[in-house]
């Protein structure tokens, strides 16, 4: 996250040590959407997995019956 | 302290009745599910984000005060609020400056040659620097919230923020007095501010 904020966000030009506003600005931005997207990744991921693993347990319910 | 994630998930199947050999269930596959919630999920663990340990240079972590101070000080309005004064007190010094190089104090058509008493004169200073203060004032204070609000709204801090802001107080300053006034204080504006962002950079 800090090496995808900062190429995106920060230009290489490096006139004054403090952060500028537009910098922090971008900065916010950034960071939110990241973590935002990591949430809903994270839920989506979560959500396949129960199903394979919903299919995995008919799987093998049917197999032993079988 | 809590036991790891993957003791937790282990011990799912429920123990078996103690004092007889229980029969050995089947290896329980990992359940990816409940250990991505505690990955990425809502069980996540927080964690303190120390810039030391992911390669950063380690710096002492600012108080809450220092936060606030900072996030105040890097404010839209307290920007304006201080080119606001800024401008006052500028103006007010360039207007008492101007009154003494060219003063029209006291000046009466019967006799043009006599000396204005001192009175007048601080009177006139008074006068314009007070007006030139309240111009400065106001122009400066819209500057600086315009360069502000464009630089917050871009989310980038170059030259063109200065241009963009320039040209809309120069066309609002203009504007009062006509269109084409209006554009030209847009383009005078705008061209000056880009000299002084040149100089500055």
């Amino acid at each position: 996250m800090t090496q995808a904020c900062h190429r995106k966000c920060v230009p290489p030009h490096y006139k004054e040590s403090e952060l500028s506003k537009g910098e922090c600005v971008c900065l916010d931005r950034c960071v939110a959407k990241y973590l935002e997207v990591h949430e809903r990744m994270g839920k989506k991921l979560t959500e396949l997995s129960l199903q394979d693993e919903e299919l995995l347990k008919r799987m093998q319910q049917g197999s032993g019956t079988a | 302290e809590r036991p790891w994630v993957c003791e937790r998930i282990m011990a799912a199947p429920p123990p078996s009745a103690p004092g007889e050999p229980a029969p050995q269930p089947p290896p329980q596959p990992l359940q990816y599910s409940l250990l991505l919630q505690y990955l990425v999920g809502d069980k996540r663990q927080p964690r303190v984000w120390d810039p030391s340990t992911f390669g950063g240079i380690p710096c002492p972590p600012k108080s809450e005060e220092q936060k606030m101070v900072e996030r105040v000080m890097e404010s839209c309005p307290f920007k304006a609020a201080l080119a606001c004064v800024g401008g006052f007190v500028l103006g007010g010094a360039f207007g008492i400056f101007t009154a003494g190089i060219d003063t029209n104090a006291g000046f009466d058509p019967k006799d043009p040659y006599r000396t204005p008493t001192a009175k007048e004169v601080l009177k006139d200073m008074g006068q314009r620097g007070i007006s030139y203060a309240k111009n400065f004032a106001i122009v400066g204070a819209m500057f600086s919230c315009t360069e502000c609000v464009v630089e917050s709204y871009r989310g980038k801090s170059d030259w063109k923020n200065s241009v963009i802001s320039g040209c809309i107080t120069g066309g609002a300053i203009g504007f009062r007095a006509g269109l084409k006034a209006g554009v030209i204080g847009c383009g005078g504006f705008a061209a000056f501010s880009a000299a002084v962002d040149y100089y500055l950079r």
